[in-house]
Formats: C-alpha cells, structure tokens, sequence
C-alpha cells in the first residue's frame, strides 16, 4: 500500500490517473475500513492540503466552492450562509466538531451516499460538480453523477475538484432539515431540503429533494402546480408529494413508513423554513436548532 | 449548588487523562509481545462437529492457537457452573469464543482465526421468553442439574433462578379492591459501552503470571484466572493501568484466563484489545431484556392494597453475576410503596443471546421503569395528581416495605418533596409540547469486605494501598480524603497505590456502589491506627496524654492548647528512625436488616436493602409530536444516599446516572435479528446520547446520617442515578399523548406509533 501527499492539483490528478484513490478528510474512508465496508486502497493520494480545493468564489452567475471546503467552513462562510443557507444547515449537522473540521463537501458529495447531508441542498440549489482529470474538465449535474448508493458516474481518474451553485435570485431561500435521534455524531434517518422563491406572498419557484428515503438523494417532481400558491399551501403540497414519491427502507433506524410519514414532515418544515428565509427573517444555522424540528430545540 | 461553590476536591488521576500522559492497558508494550485474537462462535446455538486449528497453527509467525482442549476442565460462574473459558461441544451464542490465536501481529492473528475450521450441527435457538419457558421449549442448556449449583437458585428447564417475593394475601385484595389496573411493558436489552473498549495483556515468569486489564474488578479477575487455569492465588498478579469507564461492563472475570493460558502456550507476553464490535457482542455483560406483567389494587381512597407480578428477564446464554437479577427485578417492580399485600414472581430465563451481567443498577431501570409507569396509570384511573398519588404511598421512615423491612431513617418523602419544588410541579406553567414526569426509586447498599494497608513516611506523606479501583468512581478524591481527614493532612499529602492485586488487601473494586462504603470503611480504620501512633509520639513529645491530642492542619496540638503543637511531619521523621507508622484497616461485618412477614423463594440477598438509597427524578420533556422526537430539557434529582463526602464526585456521578438514563429511555436499544445475532453493534446504530443532548440537571441531596452505613453515615451513590430517569421520561411523555410508549427505548418511532394507536382508538 502506498500513501502520498499531492503538492498540487496536477500531482494530484497523475496519480489518481496512475490508480492512486483520493483521501480528503478520510471520513468515510478510513472509518469505512476499519468497520470492514471495504479495505483501504493500494495506493492513496491525499488531497487535503491542496489550496485550489480549498476556495469559495463568487462569480457573475455562479458561485465556485471547492471540493476540499471543510463542513465546518461551510456552516460558517459568510457567502454559503446568506446565499445557500440549506448547504450551511446541513453542513452543520454532520457528525461531530471533529468530523466536520476534515469532512469535506467533495468528500460528502461523491460518497455518493444516500443518507449524505449536503447532497439535497445542491440538488434543490441547480448544483453541478466539476470533475478534473489529467486530460479534461467537465461539469455533470448531480442527478448524472449519483447512480446508486456509494457510486457515481465519475470515471476512476476523475476527481470532484469543485461544485458549481448558480447564485441565488432575489426572494429567494432555501433550508434543510432532517430527522435526527440526538443532537451530535448522528446520520440523517430522512432529511428534506428546499428552495424557495417567492413573488409576493405566494410562490414563484420551489424545489425540494430528499434525504435516505431512495437509493440517491431524491428530487421530488410534480412541484409546478404550486407556483402561485401561499407558503402554506407549497409546504401542504410538498409534504404530501414527498411522501408518496419516496421509497423508503427498513432498516435499523427507522421503518420504511415511519420514514415515509416522516419526510412528509421535513419536507413541510423545508419549505415553510426556506419562504421565512426568503422574505428575509433570519433563521439560524443550522435551522434544525433554531426552528426546534427533528430533535426538538 | 453551583459546581463553583464546591470545595475542591483533587481528581489525583485527572491530569495524567486530560493531557495524554496516563497509560491505558492497550497503550502498554511489552517486550517480545504477540497480538491475541479470538475466533467467535458466529452461530447462536450449534454442536460442534469439527474444530480444526491446523491450518491455522502453520501460517508463518503464529505461535499459538489454544481451544478447551488446552485449559483445564472447569466449569464455573456464579450460581450455576454453566461455562467454559472455551466453547466445549455446544456453542450457545455468536460471541461465545471457540479459540484463541497468538501471532506476530494483528493482521496475522487475522489470518489464523480465519483459518480455524470450524462445523457445527445446528441447534434450534432460543430468543423468545415467553416460548422459552414453555413446557415444549428446546432448552439452552440440557441438563443444569448436571452443573454445580451454589445458594438458593431454585430452577428448572431454561429458567436459571426463580424468585418470588409473597407477603399478605394479594388474590383476596385484589378482589376487594376498589380499582385495579394490569400493565404491561417490554424492555429491550441494552449496555454498557464504556469508551475504553477492553484489554488484556499476560506475561508469565516462571510459574507467576502478571495481567494488565481493564478490569473494574481486579480480584475478580485473579479468581477467575486462579479458578479455570487451577493456580494459587499468590502466582496470579493483576495490575489495571486507568480504565476508561466501566459502568458494570468490567466487573467480573473476563479474558484473563484465556489470555494468560495463551500467553503460556506462546512462551510470549500476549495483548488483546477488543474492536467495538467485540466489545458489543462478546463479552457476559449487557443489561437484560425484561418483560414485567404487573396488576396493582387500590382502595377507594387510592392507597395501594395488593400488587402481583410476573416478570421473565433474558439472562442470555450463561450467568455471568446474574442469578440475583429475579429477585433484585422483583423488589423494583414492588418499589419503595407500603404495600400490604405482594406476589411478585420473576424467572430469569436462559436463552441464545449474549450473556446479561451487571450493568450499573442491574433490573433496576427498567423494572423502574415499568413500576413507575405503571404508577401513573394508577394516578390516572382515579384521577390523583402523580405526585399526589406517591406522597399517599411510599414509605416513610418507620414503614413497613413489600417484603417486610421495616425502614429506619430514610428520606423518599423529602427526595419527593425537594424534587417536586425544585421542577415547580403544579406551578409552573409548560407549552402545550412539554411536560412534567415523575419517578422515584431505590438501591442498596452492599457490605462486602474490603482492606486498606497505609504508610506515613519520614516526609509525612502517606500511601494508601487499597484494593478500590478507579473507574470515574471518585476513589482518587474520596478515599484520599478519608485518610487526610483521620490524620490531620490535607489530601495531596496522601497519595493512592491501587488496582494492584499483589499490593492491596482484597476488596470490590469498583462494583456495587461499593468503593465508598466499604473500601472507604477500610481506609478510615487504617488510618485511625497510624493516627493513634501519631498520638502516642506527639503525646510523650508534648507531656500530655494521647486522648488530649488532636490530628489537624498538619500538626499534633494539646486539644485547648494549642500552643502545645508538634508538626506531623516531626513526628513522622522521629518514626522513621524508630517505630515505623503502618496501619492496616478491614470493613467490619454490617448487620443485614431483617424481613417480617414475607416468604422470600430464590433468596439472593435483595430480599431486604441495607442503607437503601432513594432518589426521585423529575423530568421536563419537549416532545415533537410530528414525529415522535422526544428531548429532555431539565432534570431535577434530588437522592438519599446518606451523608455527601465529596459534592463534587456525586454531583459527576448523579449527571453522568442521569445521562445514561436518558439513553436507556430514548435511544439506547439493542436490535437481534432472528438468529438471535446484534444487528446494531456499532456505536452509529447504538445510539448513545452525546453532551449535546445533556439537559439542564438541577442536583440535591437529602443527608441523613444513616445508621448501618459506611463511613460518616454515606451510602453508595453510582448506581441510583441510573434508576428512577427513563421512569421520569415516560410520564412526561404519557403524560403528552395520553398513554405510556410500552417499549423501552421509548424511540421517537415508538413514541410516534403510539400516538398513530391513541388516534386510531
């Protein structure tokens, strides 16, 4: 087994080209093979000093957070706070301070997990990640990317160097929350996140995606009728089709229809949390704190 | 109190834990050493048809693989002899270890255990405890009365020991009764986790072995080594680096048998360190499922006239300490309420799951529980306040108890009163999702005997050689204070040598709420002796007489003259060229209280409570009834456990009791799949509560000088904070939605179908 620390970008990429795996935080990686998910790679390149990883940058119409971004910049970062407050909740939410001050959202994202944190707020926000290999830049929308539970459409030389998040219009929020048996060192038993853009007192544009209900993160569909309708009534709607078009499991946290009753819930508490937002009350990261849901404030 | 106001206590241990320099077990090297890894079970019940170690023997840098084949044939336990250091013929849980490999590393050890061959004829596996005290059940173990079995352990196909408590005629009123109410509740397994997974490292010289363990326990653990590996008690030497946490979980023998057998067979030092897995799934500790059936009568005015029960308790596969569990479930399905009438029978039933040993205030939460719950329902069928209905109902000093022990000066009534004011019950007004619960409950003291040996030096310093064992049990702080107090010091002038079994007189260790009372017993008589040698010298020094002398502040002073002083510390010098000052100390025998009036079948000495702690819990909770995510906002606990020592060590331990409670009432469940195998093994899946979860806990105690008690009239205090909490969270949460969630842990998708049931009804 060989382990190596990249000096740049570049390195980085040869090596991931020559077979080596990356390692960020290693916090699925390594806490993974130590419970037996899988053994470490042979060869492993660690991506976590490279400063091109590490930028958040603010462009005309999109803003650039590098993929090797910490949780615990992201629950902080003036920018990600105000602009993509669904991305700061859930940032908040992972793990521990520990987990957070190495877990990445590049790291998170292609873990490809269904149950990841940071994975419905970029879907709800138009995010697309960038992947880097030794030849060639591209952008795939996330729906592309996550083909099943801990795998990804990215080839094995590919590395996820940055999400691309479209700045947000104005009267816009968004928010995530998430079903959680205590308050620290917890996974997302259903999670729900939600962008919403208002016109007046009804709304304009609502997405919501859901956590550890499907195989990947899910977006819920059918959301248009809502245009034009009251907080109320998109939080009623979302809920109700969020419910239904989850597909939930049993398993040690939770039944499939305590699950499915309860992303119904999250997604409600979503919209309701994300509208507050976008007519500009100030709502706390993470919103789970400070609105009370899942483990109650 | 502010924790600020305390006195300081010094945590001796402290800062050797908090900056990395103190030395666990695992931490430890020894020259030449090998990694021990053992092969599991992996099935819950199954003859063993082959076991073939071979391969495993030939891989390149093993150098041993021991089975049953290689250790004496001994059976043992408590109560019933029903176990082998290594499975013999039948297997009867998944982490029930076949063999034990010694390798050059980890990895290697590994390979080996994977290349141990192993077949097995299935066997039916027992998991249900109703089916399994069937008449037609399959049986755990064939024949128990082919084992050795001590004390009054009455059982019988897969029951280890029935006990029953009888007193009055509960059938005639029960039929007299104005109203009676029958509940029923369902406890799920739960345990430990203490942080430190546990390790065992064996170096033998000649024919003396020293262990390096984990223990809790470390005379424990040389009698179970002196007992399976047949060796006198003087070849067996066990030290404990700090142990990092124990709740139960270490009491006991564990693998130090197998690893020092192992040891000898390599001619090498061998260290084992558990995975969390391991430390889940094999060894015999883990708090025992429970079912409790109990029916309570109540006369017109609401005071309890009749109470029956039937509870079954899941021991698992083999009695680790648990043939006493029937009868300690027993009284705390009874509880502390003056109940004249009382049948109460409990069966602690074998099955194929991982054996259930103490763990912190073992029955006692969840019988707590359901007793408690229960109570409420009977508060609410003739519409009494809770609190009410408990004021009518406990005991009081001078009460007569369910089994017939009439209570001396005890304090329920003022836990209650304290609780109760501390919370604002009645007054304060709550949101529509909150609300108030309330629980009591009760523990005992334990006498046990216990040794202390003490030197003071030519500095004045002193040592204490005990045979306490420090687990966050405070005896760093307590026992250091008891000898500073008897000798006139201050506490950092005594210094502790302990968890060393060939240097200390023989004690419990940290098990049973014990280290205070009876180590401390006998640390305060050894101290007394080198006080009384102190006496002598200072009064000849002083032209007094020795009763005139007075121990304090570091001198030897003519009591009313203070004028006439020697330093300790002159005295001290003088000793060491003479006479040198050595005490010694062991616990006097208590007097058990006597039981009146009762028959008590399956005698395990819980029939009666010496020096019994109360404790009442009250507990606000926020309940989100969307989905069922209930939090716990404040918990007022106000505790009996005689007089307070050392605020700062009992205010740790009743936070600490109330926390673990918290997770026993909410999150904290062990899942089986129908094998009888734990599917949440891991501490993702096993969900303890974190400090982020901890509520605001308002802390009191009663202090009652206790007759009977150890010393200054203390009781024990680890274990009772752990009974009355997830009573407490119940009521709150029944109190919520209508009726009590009847599963524990009393998890959010319990909560929440509980009120799917409420609305359907």
């Amino acid at each position: 087994m060989s382990f190596a620390v990249a000096t740049s970008l570049d390195d980085a990429l040869a090596a991931m080209a020559a077979g080596a795996r990356p390692i960020a935080g290693g916090t699925d990686l390594v806490v993974g093979s130590r419970q037996g998910k899988g053994a470490l790679p042979d060869a492993i390149i660690a991506i976590d000093r490279l400063p091109e990883l590490a930028a958040i940058e603010v462009g005309d119409d999109v803003t650039r957070i590098g993929a090797g971004v910490t949780h615990a910049t992201l629950m902080t970062d003036a920018t990600v706070v105000d602009q993509f407050s669904s991305i700061a909740d859930a940032a908040a939410l992972v793990g521990s301070p520990a987990t957070r001050n190495v877990g990445t959202l590049g790291g998170n994202v292609m873990n490809g997990s269904p149950a990841m944190d940071t994975g419905a707020p970029l879907v709800v926000l138009g995010a697309e990640a960038e992947l880097r290999s030794v030849d060639a830049t591209r952008s795939v929308s996330l729906d592309e990317l996550w083909t099943g539970p801990g795998s990804t459409s990215a080839n094995a030389d590919e590395l996820c160097t940055a999400l691309l998040i479209p700045n947000r219009p104005a009267a816009s929020g968004s928010a995530y929350v998430r079903l959680e048996y205590r308050r620290a060192m917890e996974i997302a038993v259903v999670g729900a996140a939600a962008a919403v853009t208002l016109d007046g007192d009804t709304v304009s544009t609502v997405r919501v995606a859901l956590t550890a209900v499907a195989p990947t993160i899910l977006e819920v569909t059918g959301l248009d009728a809502v245009v034009g309708s009251t907080i109320d009534d998109a939080a009623v709607a979302a809920a109700t089709a969020a419910s239904e078009q989850a597909t939930p499991i049993s398993d040690l946290r939770a039944s499939d229809a305590y699950r499915r009753h309860t992303i119904g819930v999250m997604a409600r508490r979503a919209v309701d949390a994300a509208a507050r937002r976008a007519m500009g009350e100030t709502i706390a990261v993470p919103v789970n704190r400070a609105l009370g849901v899942g483990a109650v404030a | 109190m502010a924790i600020t106001d305390l006195p300081t206590f010094v945590r001796a241990d402290g800062p050797d834990k908090v900056t990395g320099s103190g030395r666990y077990t695992a931490d430890m090297t020894l020259t030449g050493m090998l990694a021990a890894k053992f092969r599991y079970a992996g099935v819950s019940h199954a003859r063993i048809t082959k076991l073939d170690v071979s391969a495993a023997k030939a891989i390149p840098g093993v150098f041993a693989v021991i089975t049953a084949d290689d250790v004496p044939d001994v059976r043992y336990s408590y109560g019933i002899a029903d176990r082998t250091l290594f499975a013999k013929g039948v297997v009867r849980y998944d982490g029930e270890v076949l063999a034990a490999v010694a390798a050059i590393s980890p990895e290697v050890a590994q390979r080996a255990v994977d290349a141990i061959v192993v077949e097995y004829d299935e066997l039916p596996i027992v998991t249900d405890l109703e089916a399994a005290v069937a008449d037609d059940s399959p049986l755990v173990h064939d024949d128990l009365d082919g084992y050795a079995i001590t004390g009054d352990t009455p059982h019988h196909g897969n029951v280890g020991t029935h006990s029953s408590i009888e007193m009055g005629d509960p059938d005639a009123a029960m039929a007299a009764a104005h109203t009676v109410v029958s509940s029923r509740f369902v406890a799920d397994a739960s345990h430990a986790v203490p942080i430190e997974p546990r390790a065992v490292i064996a170096q033998w010289e000649g024919d003396k072995v020293t262990i390096w363990t984990s223990t809790q326990v470390p005379f424990d653990a040389r009698n179970g080594v002196c007992e399976t590996l047949e060796m006198p008690t003087t070849k067996v030497r066990v030290i404990v680096p700090h142990v990092g946490g124990g709740f139960g979980g270490k009491c006991g023998p564990h693998y130090e048998p197998h690893i020092a057998a192992l040891a000898r067979a390599a001619k090498r030092p061998c260290k084992l360190v558990f995975s969390r897995w391991e430390e889940f799934t094999a060894p015999d500790r883990r708090r025992e499922g429970m079912i409790v059936d109990v029916t309570t009568g109540l006369d017109a005015e609401g005071n309890i006239v009749a109470r029956t029960g039937e509870l079954l308790l899941d021991n698992g596969a083999y009695m680790a300490d648990s043939s006493f569990f029937a009868q300690a479930a027993a009284m705390h399905v009874a509880g502390p309420y003056t109940i004249p009438n009382v049948r109460i029978d409990a069966q602690l039933v074998y099955t194929n799951h991982q054996p259930s040993g103490s763990v912190r205030a073992p029955t006692a939460p969840q019988g707590c529980w359901a007793v408690e719950s229960h109570t409420d329902e009977l508060a609410a069928a003739i519409g009494m306040d809770p609190l009410d209905f408990r004021r009518r109902n406990i005991v009081r000093t001078g009460d007569v108890g369910p089994t017939g022990q009439t209570y001396e000066e005890i304090g329920l009534d003022r836990c209650l009163d304290m609780a109760a004011e501390s919370a604002g019950w009645g007054t304060t007004e709550l949101p529509d999702d909150e609300a108030f619960g309330i629980s009591i409950g009760w523990w005992p003291s334990f006498h046990m005997p216990a040794g202390a040996y003490m030197k003071m030096h030519a500095d004045g310093k002193v040592q204490v050689i005990t045979g306490a064992n420090e687990c966050g049990t405070g005896s760093v702080m307590t026992l250091r204070m008891l000898a500073a107090d008897e000798l006139g010091l201050d506490q950092t002038d005594v210094e502790l040598v302990y968890q060393d079994t060939a240097a200390a007189p023989d004690g419990p260790g940290a098990s049973g709420s014990m280290t205070l009372f009876n180590h401390g017993r006998a640390v305060e008589k050894a101290a007394k002796e080198i006080a009384g040698q102190l006496r002598e010298l200072a009064a000849t020094k002083l032209e007094a007489s020795a009763a005139d002398i007075v121990l304090a502040d570091g001198a030897a002073s003519v009591a009313g003259t203070p004028t006439k002083s020697v330093p300790i510390v002159e005295l001290a010098e003088a000793a060491a060229e003479g006479e040198l000052l050595l005490g010694s100390g062991s616990t006097d025998e208590l007097e058990w209280p006597e039981i009146k009036g009762s028959s008590c079948l399956g005698e395990q000495g819980f029939s009666s409570f010496m020096a019994p702690q109360f404790i009442c819990h009250v507990a606000r909770v926020r309940l989100d009834k969307d989905t069922g995510v209930a939090r716990v906002l404040e918990v007022h606990a106000v505790h009996d456990s005689g007089t307070i020592l050392n605020p700062v060590a009992a205010h740790g331990q009743v936070e600490g009791g109330i926390l673990m409670g918290i997770g026993q009432a909410l999150t904290e469940g062990t899942q089986y799949d129908e094998t009888g195998s734990q599917r949440n093994a891991a501490l993702l899946e096993y969900k303890l509560q974190t400090i982020a979860d901890a509520p605001e806990i308002h802390t009191q105690f009663v202090e009652i000088h206790t007759p009977n008690a150890g010393p200054k009239g203390a009781k024990g205090l680890a274990e009772a904070p752990n009974v009355p909490t997830a009573g407490a969270i119940s009521n709150a949460i029944a109190a919520l939605i209508g009726r009590p969630v009847r599963q524990l842990p009393m998890t959010a998708e319990r909560v929440w179908s509980t009120i799917a049931e409420e609305v359907t009804a």
